[in-house]
Parts: structure tokens; C-alpha cells; sequence
């Protein structure tokens, strides 16, 4: 399961460098893609604004098939001020671009699972993919807009999973 | 009698926050700051071991805050720190501000116990920060 959620954010990861490589962040000392797994950094009391946050969730295995398959929900969260040149004014405007920035990115719905604990990463037999992203209500915060999309990521275990 | 010394007038309130958090019982906290490291992959994904250095900040004086934090029931600090010792650790690590510096850390340790930053303020008179203030949250146990 942990190589499909690597899969998963990578392709989301690499596919965002292509659709907006403006969209960068500085986190731990690094300019990174603006795109993180919020369990694997450190504990931040806010999400960073600006920026795609997967958070993984739910999870279901089913093991009445011939491979079990595994689907975990990708909730991911974004959030926006605005930018300081338009005073905020265009947080609106912000959070559609993000809103489309996600839309573009989550297409195609699959990518190929790889095994990143390996040097390189190697290319395992199946796929990862997943269902169209469901887009919650904006969540207005004072100043700043949140939205949350929940994408079901499946993948099918492969043997030494 | 005149006050002819060539020192900057407005490091006064730098100087007396110093003194004072020298005197009231004033320790050493350690900011713990990731290192570079040149492998993003495996360090966005949680694989790869972060580098940390230790950085050190003097004095600093910690006060509990009252209990109205609620969820998991953590105590919440604040810890005030001397900004003539941050600004020399900015200096030290070359970063542009001590925001930097605070983004840069993932976690204070004081007394060997380890504490989170939930956000950070600052004190200034005459345009020049003295002191900052860290609202701190205890940090869980992770395993070793």
C-alpha cells in the first residue's frame, strides 16, 4: 500500500512541475514543487498556504478477488490568502487556479506503481489508479480559502507487498 | 554629565531583554534544523533520514501557559528568546531572517524535552526586534 501512495504523490508531483512549475515552496532549506505528504514532514499547527496537501485517510481492503486491492482515501487540501501585490483581493481567483491546477494533474487516473524504497525505483507489475477527485464546499477562514478534494486511490498488492 | 559612548542607542532594548532573561534563571534551547540534503525523492516520501544540527539559542526563559489547550491534552509554553542570540545564529547559518530560521526548525528541545512551535511572535522598540516569542506545544514520544 505505501508503494501506491508513493506512486501517487510522485505523479501528482512530477505532473504539477508540468502544469505550474511557478508553484514552489521552501520547506526544510529546499525550493520544492509545491506539493507535500503531510505525514511525512514535520507537525505544522497550520498547512502552508499555496500548496497541495495530501492527507491519507480511509482505507479498504478487498480480498475476495484473486489479489487483494487495496483503496485508501487521498483527502487534498489547499488553501489560499491571496497574494500580497492584490492585497488579498484575488484569493477567489487564487483558489480557482488551484482548484484547476488539481483537475489537470489527478488526469490520466492512473500512473504506474513503483517501489521508491529501492535505488532506483523499480517498476513493480501493476497499476495505481483512481476515481475522480470530489471537490467539498470552500471553507472560508476569515482571510483565507481552504477547499479539501478526496480522491479513492486502488491498487492491487503485489507479492512481497 | 552626557552619555558620549558610540554605541547604537536603540540596542538598549536588546541589551536590558538580555540582562533580564540572563537573570531570570536564563538557559540554552536547541533549535533542531534540517540539513541539505540533495535526494528530495526519498525525503518527501518519509524514506530517507533528514540531517539535523543542533542550533543553539541563549538565553531563553520558558513559561508555561494556562491550560486551555484541549486536544490531546499537550501543555502549551511560551518560550522567549533573546534576539541578539537568534540574529547570530542567522548570521552564522547565512539565512536572510529569522523567520527563516524558525521555518527551518522541527522542533525546540529545552531541558532534554522536546517541544513543537505553534506560532511565533516578536517583541521590538525603536524598530529593532528584543525578544521573540515561541508558543510551544510538547512533542509527543516518537519511537527510537
Amino acid at each position: 500500500m505505501q508503494n501506491a501512495k508513493d506512486s501517487f504523490y510522485m505523479a501528482l508531483r512530477t505532473r504539477l512541475v508540468a502544469i505550474n512549475p511557478e508553484r514552489t515552496m521552501l520547506l526544510r532549506g529546499a525550493v520544492r514543487p509545491g506539493i507535500l505528504v503531510e505525514e511525512a514532514e514535520a507537525p505544522m499547527s497550520q498547512p502552508p498556504s499555496d500548496v497541495f496537501v495530501l492527507r491519507w485517510l480511509g482505507l479498504g481492503i478487498d480480498t475476495d478477488i484473486s489479489t487483494s486491492m487495496a483503496a485508501e482515501q487521498c483527502e487534498i487540501v489547499y488553501q489560499t490568502c491571496g497574494s500580497q501585490s492584490f492585497g488579498g483581493l484575488d484569493r477567489g481567483r487564487a483558489l480557482s487556479e488551484m482548484d484547476e491546477e488539481l483537475t489537470a494533474m489527478i488526469e490520466p487516473y492512473w500512473t504506474p506503481k513503483l517501489n521508491y524504497a529501492a535505488t532506483p525505483p523499480g517498476t513493480m507489475l501493476t497499476k495505481v489508479f483512481w476515481e475522480e477527485p470530489s471537490f467539498a464546499p470552500i471553507q472560508i477562514q476569515r482571510d483565507r480559502l481552504l477547499r479539501t478534494a478526496s480522491v479513492i486511490v486502488y491498487s492491487y498488492q503485489e507479492q512481497g507487498e | 554629565m552626557t552619555d558620549t559612548a558610540a554605541r547604537n542607542p536603540t540596542g538598549s532594548a536588546r541589551m536590558m531583554a538580555d540582562a533580564l532573561l540572563r537573570s531570570m534563571t536564563g538557559t540554552t534551547a536547541l533549535l533542531r534544523v534540517t540539513g541539505a540534503n540533495t535526494d528530495t525523492n526519498m525525503l518527501e516520501l518519509g524514506l530517507a533520514a533528514t540531517p539535523f544540527a543542533d542550533v543553539v539559542v541563549s538565553p531563553v526563559v520558558m513559561r508555561k501557559l494556562r491550560p486551555s489547550w484541549q486536544e490531546g491534552g499537550e501543555s502549551k509554553w511560551e518560550l522567549i528568546v533573546s534576539a541578539t542570540s537568534v540574529e547570530q545564529q542567522v548570521n552564522a547559518l547565512s539565512l536572510a531572517t529569522a523567520q527563516s530560521l524558525f521555518a527551518m526548525t522541527l522542533s525546540v528541545t529545552v531541558a532534554e524535552q522536546d517541544y513543537l512551535i505553534e506560532s511565533i511572535a516578536s517583541n521590538e522598540a525603536f524598530g529593532q526586534i528584543y525578544v521573540y516569542r515561541l508558543l510551544l506545544r510538547e512533542a509527543r514520544q516518537q519511537s527510537v
